[in-house]
């Protein structure tokens, strides 16, 4: 078998569990539309701070909450493994003669469809919630765009851990990882109302980029909401850096797997 | 030994438990005498553990009433509870804690004076040699110790009455012979014992009397070797090609009864004795079955669990 | 046996109930440290939370409704602690559904003890962990600028209101527990904690929110009681203050261990 029919194979597999246990689906679906309203809901002042480039607080916090879900749509089919890895169900998909990257290319779709599902449902809430893409389509392939990159990266991280901790302790060390990650970054304000310490940390972490990345067109650069070079490559870079080494480093514990 | 009934440690009358449809104890009469080992024998799921937590007070009679050390279970829980030991099935004991912790607050929850927790502590972790082990937390304990820890626990309050739930299912044969002898021990002492097994041997062994149970019914009660004795006849066991089965089983027939055995082998019980053996083997001959392997067994309590049943209690384990 | 015992004392005074339950205090509070696990993050969580923030809304303090503040973190300091003691409350109350899983809590109801008591003793474990947080997350974020106006005896009235804090939603939890008999309902009851802290003026003031979301965080009970322990940080001690950091709490508390209570009886009486 070619590895991409094995992996469409297998990613029919984690797709068919969508609907047959919704409970695993729900919290990378509820979470982004949570973080969403009860950031902007919470944080409704800080547009009024001199400066802020946004006068809507839910254009400010709506991208951090689809890149929350996002990266949860990854690590969740790093929980699926680990649940399979301990049952013995992957061994029985190692045993077949399909080729090794599509045990990884697999999930990878898997966690882009779950993706576009999480966009479909969460940006059409936020826009009945009042955001507005001043940068129109652009806009909302550039969130689009940032959302599968952090998927992408979420997935590796969490495959690659899942292959070496092969029980749940992979599964705390995902969550607290992408958690922190996302975290220490512009997700609460921008980047030059930040103080001391996590300016320093946000500014060079590079998931502030795919932040910058995912927020552009919904919030003003400078005076305007015209899409930008500048504030493109440093996202789609750190995307593609991110992801492949995360990606690798799946591969590289699938191999070490039957050490 | 008494066995007047007003003095009996457990005593039970149509004790009858339900969860919804399911009759799990469908009615049963015991008498348990003082000094004694009590066996109930029974496959998973006939009603022991059930039984036991209703002579325990954990769980409330659906009808028929339970005595036990001079107390009603129902009305009269905590006198019954000052008075006997429990050892629960799989030890259900709190891993985080230390063996010596835990006495501790067994010690405390019954009302052993503080002035002898400790020395209360430290004889009971030397009896079932855990003294070294007590400071360690009950996660890092074998299934024996565990085992061993739950009975500490259980004597804590020196019970006259002491209850064993599956003592040792799942442990390794040197642990049970271990948990066997503390067992006898505490018999000597004077302890009267009502333990609960799926193991033949261990019935065996280790009862006084046993009574059998299957379906929340005690379909058999006795002394082990009466209720063998009454089963009365060898157990002749043959294997035989699969062709040949209805052929060797009509000549089987002529000896005795036949026997539930495992799946693929045929047994008799048989009424003339094993000398009979070298008959039913010429017999089998000429009616040209092609005979694999034979063995004689004498009575043991899984004929008489066969016999009251129709099933056999070895089989249903593998 | 070597020694012989006298027989147990059939007495069940008052005394002894007292050391039943202090036997379970101290049981459930040991246990609760022995899971690094479990008691990291309901530590780490709240105090990270608390540094990002002093980081990144350091400038939303002069905004107009901001009450007046020495620094961000100063005002983040009763919501970290309220968050820490709500996390760790649900920790006991999933250890006791453990109990119950695992059939330790037969183990317990076999002794003639009182049923109550051994309930009480794992709330008085709860307890006595929320008052731990709140004291460490005091000692913690003090010497960074979340001073406390009302001083050492701020802090202590804090420290209480952690205690009972806890031994309220530790309590409400113990229902579930009880009812459930399942510590994966009562770790489900985990989103709805953190939606009751979310929707609160936990982490900024109410005055500065408008609309829906103002008229929920008016009504969440959440709120009230961060800012209470917040107005003895800010400003010190005063009677709205105490009534909103003990007072009505302790009311709480009361009520939800009578939930408890009755869920145990239900179930004892199920048998």
């Amino acid at each position: 078998m070619s590895t991409m029919r094995s992996a469409g194979q297998i990613s029919l597999r984690n797709l068919r569990a969508i609907p047959r246990l919704p409970s695993a689906f729900f919290p990378a679906l509820l979470m982004p539309i949570f973080t969403m309203i009860a950031f902007s809901g919470t944080f409704y002042a800080v547009t009024k701070i001199p400066g802020f480039p946004t006068d809507r607080s839910i254009n400010w916090y709506m991208p951090i909450g689809v890149l929350f879900g996002s990266s949860f749509s990854g690590i969740g089919i790093g929980f699926t493994t680990i649940r399979d890895i301990e049952t013995g169900f992957y061994d029985r998909l190692r045993m077949s003669p399909a080729p090794r990257n599509a045990l990884i290319i697999g999930p990878l779709f898997t966690a882009w469809m779950r993706t576009v599902i999480l966009n479909l449902i969460v940006v059409p809430i936020g826009v009945a919630l009042g955001v507005r893409f001043e940068g129109g389509i652009l806009a909302v392939l550039s969130l689009l765009a940032a959302s599968l990159g952090m998927s992408t990266l979420s997935l590796g991280w969490g495959l690659g851990l899942a292959y070496r901790f092969r029980d749940m302790r992979a599964a705390a060390i995902m969550q607290l990882s992408i958690f922190i990650g996302l975290y220490l970054t512009s997700a609460q304000m921008p980047l030059e109302f930040i103080d001391g310490w996590l300016h320093h940390v946000a500014t060079y972490n590079p998931i502030t980029y795919i932040l910058y990345l995912a927020r552009q067109g919904l919030v003003l650069d400078g005076t305007s909401h015209d899409m930008s070079w500048s504030n493109t490559w440093p996202g789609l870079l750190a995307i593609v850096v991110l992801s492949g080494l995360a990606l690798a480093f799946a591969r590289r514990g699938l191999d070490k797997l039957d050490k | 030994m008494t066995n007047s009934p007003s003095n009996s440690p457990i005593l039970a009358e149509n004790l009858t438990r339900h969860f919804g449809e399911v009759k799990a104890v469908d009615g049963i009469d015991m008498q348990v005498n003082a000094g004694e080992i009590f066996g109930f024998l029974g496959p998973n799921g006939a009603g022991k553990s059930t039984a036991v937590r209703m002579l325990t007070t954990l769980l409330r009679p659906t009808a028929g009433r339970a005595i036990v050390a001079g107390f009603d279970v129902a009305t009269h829980p905590d006198e019954v509870r000052r008075r006997i030991g429990v050892a629960l099935q799989d030890a259900a004991i709190d891993p985080l804690m230390t063996g010596s912790e835990l006495l501790q607050l067994q010690a405390v929850l019954y009302g052993i004076p503080s002035s002898q927790t400790k020395s209360r502590t430290a004889e009971l972790l030397e009896r079932v040699g855990l003294t070294a082990a007590g400071d360690r937390r009950v996660g890092t304990y074998s299934g024996g110790m565990r085992r061993r820890l739950d009975l500490a626990l259980s004597l804590i309050h020196q019970p006259t009455v002491l209850f064993l739930d599956e003592p040792t299912t799942g442990l390794d044969p040197m642990s049970r012979l271990t948990l066997w002898e503390e067992v006898r021990r505490l018999n000597r002492e004077g302890t009267t014992v009502l333990l609960t097994t799926q193991y033949l041997e261990e019935a065996d062994q280790l009862a006084d009397r046993i009574a059998i149970i299957d379906k929340g019914k005690i379909v058999r009660e006795g002394k082990p070797q009466d209720l063998k004795a009454e089963v009365g006849f060898p157990t002749l066991i043959v294997n035989v090609q699969k062709d040949h089965q209805d052929a060797a089983r009509s000549v089987l027939l002529q000896f005795g009864e036949l026997r539930p055995t495992a799946e693929g082998t045929l047994g008799v019980g048989l009424r003339d004795g094993a000398q009979v053996v070298t008959d039913v083997v010429r017999k089998l001959d000429e009616a040209h079955v092609h005979l694999i392997h034979l063995e004689i067994n004498e009575p043991s309590l899984d004929d008489v669990f066969a016999d009251a049943t129709g099933h056999r209690l070895e089989g249903d384990k593998s | 046996m070597s020694t012989v015992l006298q027989p147990v004392a059939a007495s069940r005074s008052f005394g002894l109930s007292l050391r039943q339950t202090r036997a379970m205090a101290w049981r459930s509070t040991k246990e609760t440290f022995r899971q690094p696990a479990l008691v990291g993050p309901s530590m780490i969580f709240p105090i990270f939370f608390a540094a990002l923030g002093a980081s990144s809304f350091s400038r939303a303090t002069s905004l107009p409704g901001f009450p007046k503040v020495e620094s961000f973190l100063q005002f983040s300091l009763a919501a970290t602690v309220v968050q820490g003691v709500l996390f760790g409350s649900v920790t006991g109350a999933a250890a006791l559904a453990t109990d119950i899983q695992n059939g330790f809590f037969d183990r317990l109801l076999l002794a003639p003890t009182s049923r109550t008591g051994i309930l009480i003793g794992r709330l008085a474990g709860s307890a006595i962990f929320g008052a731990v947080q709140a004291a460490a997350f005091i000692a913690v974020l003090w010497p960074f600028g979340a001073t406390i106006k009302s001083s050492f005896g701020g802090a202590l009235v804090m420290v209480l209101s952690g205690g009972i804090v806890a031994l309220a939603i530790g309590s409400l939890m113990s229902a579930v527990a009880i009812k459930t008999a399942s510590a994966e309902a009562v770790q489900g009851t985990f989103p709805l904690l953190f939606i009751l802290l979310f929707f609160s003026s936990a982490f900024f003031p109410r005055e500065t929110m408008s609309g829906l979301y103002r008229n929920i965080a008016d009504v969440n009970p959440i709120s009230y009681l961060v800012e209470g322990m917040r107005e003895l940080v800010l400003v010190g001690f005063s009677t709205s203050a105490m009534a909103k950091a003990i007072f009505i709490p302790t009311a709480i508390c009361v009520v939800a261990i009578l939930i408890a209570l009755r869920q145990l009886r239900v179930r004892l009486a199920s048998r």
